[in-house]
């Protein structure tokens, strides 16, 4: 694509690097049929080269953004799934989170809009915040319906039962003999809400000979101010994480188990330009990564069927498909890909807060997918995506590394304490699966 | 109120709000493609949800002689995406809304599918029912759709890989508006029970005129599946030099005519398989001038573990055991050559090329081969599909021809021959920068080039850059384009579905 930036426009570092990124791109329109947004509006702005052609066309006139504009940018979940299909591999993510920071440096939303991203910047990324004001929103549930839509939204996604439990920096040893230490992100709302993913995170990780550090001042990663187009606060969280990081030594890789998180660490290097972000980039690993290294312990003769979701920022953010397959098989479990894995969830951050019925379409359509399996259970490896998911669906919904730490020897995971079950399948013999093909749970007669 | 006008709103009476498109976005991007005679701006789209709103439609573009121009999924990049063959024709997107599987017959391994149903929605539905049959994907873009691909005479690399072929049953609003079905479907009753599973039946066959033609929209078509094999294994050769093309060829035939192998035998150059692995490092240097040296190609082929030409293949069976007879027999067979070194199935997994072959071998839509669009910037792209017979003599001569009008021309010879008994297609991609006029020009002149060049031998193009129609369909006898174009009057009598496509109309 060409560009018309001027110099003086050039000169400044996001511009040069967005023009950079524009001009790669070439319109073979790959990324249009799986983009979700166009998927289902048909509308071109709301398709990946659409927004780029928008995002250009903002940049090179400068000044305060189009509404129309912020409209269709507003509208992308940054699910990266664009990114996934791009035959030329256009670097949509930094882009669309240049136009981000733009448009919020740039454009003048309504006031309610204002108050409720400086609402949501000001409390989601503090975990005790967070958890006060999900008990606030619990006391306003009986004036639901007087509120703003979006506001109505918020307080009913508080609603979903919470196990906030924080964790405290320390060490947690290894069991047995120490084969690795790792640090791990604590998170900021996954504390809030559901407290388990760090418990079972540790627990699963000391069990296999890792010794856990939780690093004092480290909390979130920045991703939620980010995909808010609040570059400044995103930066300044992600230097708290690095500096605090940056003091614990000897350590061989750091751990995240929120993906949306993870994606954001492991880019560190780019946000921050920094060595010490760049190396802390380079050695994050999503929780499975890590567990896939380690030979598992598995306890478990429960065959349970599991429609496993890939979030949008393990598939299409850090490219982390077959370790959660791969782990959850072999801690015992039948696997079962969801149809439409490229798509978004709808929860994309604080996408479900914004867009509330983009959301709720997506939403729908992910659990009717996942319900159509007939699975005992969902697993993901991003809350967000099990808040997003667990509105619309009765099967519960747990976290990858609750079920391998349910298999491992831990404990029945809180989302299915008091859920009937039923009596898992018999294991099948062994099928042997081959390179790039799945084999069959079943044929047609022949084989 | 223009024709035009008219016609737009009266569709959009007939299939509701929303159902037509004319703002200048939409405009712009459904006209764009990556050929190298510029973009073809539509007049509007418009999204039929239904065969019914697909008759009404095709009606109202006879009531106000109106062009259309179906596309399923608009994936068909190369030789044409959504851009119609000429200006201020009225796309009917049938992608949009027109997206449905209507039936799988798990006994008779059959589905039934919509214009915007691509690889990827029939794989997930597949997987979904329990991975019990396999359908033949093409190694382009998983959202491709299943009935453009068809209809376009595209093709995968299982046994199943004639997609058109394997097609049984299609559903069609003609260009006068009537519905016609085809094969069992043409009996006049409301219970059809072969129309998916018989494709001769009584009567003409009508199916193969809407295959690469414009006589109407095909709305509904049958696929064949095949029960999906526990174990796909495939296995792989390198061979060093050029000329080693005759030999393979050579070799390939036997192992198809007996039918030995049950998968056609991708065989692709060095460029076609690291293309897809990064860009050109000579392209700067030469300013798109020059072909890729030899010296370029051999750290290529060194890097990514290939030689100058690679073939795979694979077999199906119970278990990797079972085959291990069948691949030692392969293996011995391309060791007469003295040249090819094996890549059996574990280590061409590690090989992402390879890997592209291993999941179309396996029925799964990968993305892995797209990458060779990004060989050279620009966004230029036009594929050129002649075919060889299977004789070694013959395809080296294609090779040495078209090799050469690639360097005439400054391309990169970039080319996949898959290998059937009796024929082989020759995949040839020319990746440009489109935004060079230059080079542009230069890739033009090499696709008219070579099809002048293997057309005075006799061979002719399978499917083509839309751009090329016209000219392609001059290249045959007369008594073929008379023929062609009185079908056309006989069915679309006003020309309104897709004039120029296929040179017909």
């Amino acid at each position: 694509m060409q560009t018309s930036f001027t110099e003086q426009q050039l000169a400044r570092p996001e511009i040069r690097q967005a023009d950079g990124i524009l001009r790669t791109c070439v319109h073979y329109g790959f990324c249009t049929a799986t983009c979700p947004t166009y998927v289902l509006f048909r509308d071109e702005n709301d398709s990946p080269r659409g927004r780029i052609d928008l995002i250009r066309a903002m940049l090179e006139k400068g000044g305060a953004p189009e509404r129309k504009t912020v409209h269709h940018l507003d509208r992308c979940l940054s699910c990266l799934s664009c990114v996934t299909t791009c035959a030329v591999k256009v670097d949509y993510t930094h882009l669309i989170d240049i136009a981000r920071t733009y448009i919020e440096k740039h454009y003048q939303r309504p006031l309610g809009e204002r108050m409720l991203r400086l609402m949501l910047a000001k409390t989601l990324p503090y975990p005790r915040r967070f958890a006060a004001a999900m008990r606030f929103a619990k006391l306003v549930r009986p004036f639901e319906s007087l509120l703003p839509k979006r506001l109505a939204n918020l307080v009913q996604l508080a609603q979903r039962e919470a196990r906030t439990e924080f964790v405290s920096p320390r060490v947690f040893p290894a069991a047995g003999a120490r084969r690795l230490r790792v640090l791990l992100l604590a998170g900021c709302a996954q504390q809030a809400l559901d407290g388990e993913i760090n418990a079972a995170t540790i627990r699963v990780l000391t069990r296999h000979g890792c010794e856990v550090v939780i690093a004092e001042g480290a909390g979130c990663c920045g991703a939620l101010p980010l995909h808010m187009g609040r570059e400044e606060e995103g930066r300044a969280l992600a230097r708290k994480n690095v500096a605090s990081w940056a003091r614990v030594q000897d350590v061989d890789a750091m751990v995240v188990n929120a993906s949306g998180c993870g994606t954001t660490v492991k880019d560190y290097g780019h946000l921050l330009e920094t060595e010490d972000g760049k190396r802390i980039g380079a050695m994050t690993r999503d929780v499975t990564e890590i567990l896939e290294s380690l030979d598992l312990q598995v306890k478990n003769d429960k065959y349970y069927r599991v429609a496993y979701h890939d979030a949008c920022s393990l598939q299409h953010g850090q490219r982390v498909m077959a370790p959660p397959r791969d782990l959850l098989t072999k801690a015992g479990f039948e696997v079962v890909d969801l149809p439409e894995r490229h798509f978004c969830c709808g929860s994309a951050g604080t996408y479900n807060l914004l867009q509330p019925q983009i959301a709720e379409t997506l939403g729908q359509r992910k659990a009717s997918h996942a319900e159509s399996l007939d699975p005992d259970f969902i697993a993901a490896g991003n809350l967000g995506c099990m808040v997003q998911i667990g509105r619309y669906t009765k099967l519960p919904v747990l976290h990858t590394v609750s079920l391998i730490d349910w298999a491992t020897g831990g404990p029945l995971p809180a989302a299915l304490r008091g859920v009937n079950l039923r009596e898992p399948q018999p294991k099948p013999k062994a099928v042997e699966v081959t390179a790039g093909a799945t084999a069959p749970s079943g044929d047609s007669g022949f084989w | 109120m223009s024709t035009m006008d008219t016609f737009f709103a009266a569709t959009e009476k007939a299939l509701g709000s929303g159902s037509v498109n004319r703002s200048e976005e939409t405009i712009r991007r459904y006209g764009e493609n990556t050929m190298a005679g510029g973009d073809k701006r539509p007049a509007g789209v418009v999204y039929p949800s239904s065969t019914a709103q697909v008759q009404a439609v095709v009606r109202l573009a006879n009531q106000y002689k109106t062009p259309l121009y179906p596309v399923s999924t608009g994936q068909n990049i190369g030789l044409g995406s959504r851009s119609a063959p000429r200006e201020g024709q009225v796309v009917v997107d049938l992608g949009f809304k027109m997206n449905r599987i209507l039936e799988i017959d798990e006994k008779l391994a059959f589905a039934v599918v919509e214009p915007g149903v691509s690889y990827q929605n029939l794989y997930d539905e597949l997987v979904r029912r329990g991975n019990k049959l396999m359908l033949d994907v093409t190694s382009g873009p998983p959202q491709g759709g299943m009935i453009g691909n068809a209809l376009d005479k595209g093709a995968g690399y299982t046994p199943y890989f004639d997609h058109f072929g394997f097609s049984c049953g299609l559903e069609i609003v003609l260009g006068n508006g009537d519905l016609l079905r085809t094969g069992d479907g043409a009996l006049d009753s409301e219970t059809l029970a072969n129309w998916h599973t018989s494709k001769y039946s009584f009567g003409p066959i009508l199916d193969g005129i809407f295959a690469q033609s414009n006589y109407g929209i095909v709305t509904r078509m049958g696929v064949w599946l095949l029960p999906k094999p526990p174990v796909v294994r495939s296995f792989h050769f390198a061979f060093p030099d050029d000329a080693d093309l005759e030999q393979i060829v050579e070799l390939c035939r036997p192992m198809k005519l007996s039918n030995f192998v049950p998968t056609l035998f991708r065989v692709s150059n060095d460029l076609y398989l690291c293309g897809s692995e990064g860009e050109s490092v000579e392209y700067a240097a030469s300013k798109g001038k020059k072909s890729i040296s030899d010296e370029g190609r051999k750290a290529l082929q060194k890097k990514h573990g290939l030689g100058a030409w690679n073939l795979s293949g694979a077999f199906y069976g119970p278990s990797m055991a079972a085959l291990d007879p069948m691949i030692q027999r392969v293996v011995d067979h391309f060791g007469q050559s003295k040249k090819a070194t094996y890549i059996p199935h574990e280590e061409a997994g590690k090989i992402p090329p390879l890997q592209v072959a291993i999941n179309a071998f396996s029925g799964i839509p990968s993305l892995g081969e797209l990458g060779l669009l990004k060989w050279r910037p620009g966004g230029g792209n036009l594929w050129f599909l002649p075919g060889t017979p299977m004789d070694g003599k013959v395809a080296n001569e294609f090779q040495t021809i078209c090799r050469g009008i690639y360097e005439d021309h400054g391309m990169d010879y970039m080319v996949m021959n898959v290998c059937g008994p009796r024929f082989a297609r020759g995949l040839h991609v020319m990746t440009f920068n489109r935004e060079d006029a230059d080079e542009r020009a230069r890739a033009d002149a090499c696709y008219r080039k070579m099809s002048e060049a293997v057309g005075k031998r006799g061979v002719f193009v399978g499917r083509a850059p839309v751009d090329y129609h016209d000219f392609h369909m001059q290249q045959a006898m007369p008594a073929y384009r008379n023929a062609c174009n009185g079908i056309k009057n006989a069915l679309d009598p006003e020309n309104v579905i897709a004039p120029g496509r296929y040179g017909i109309g």
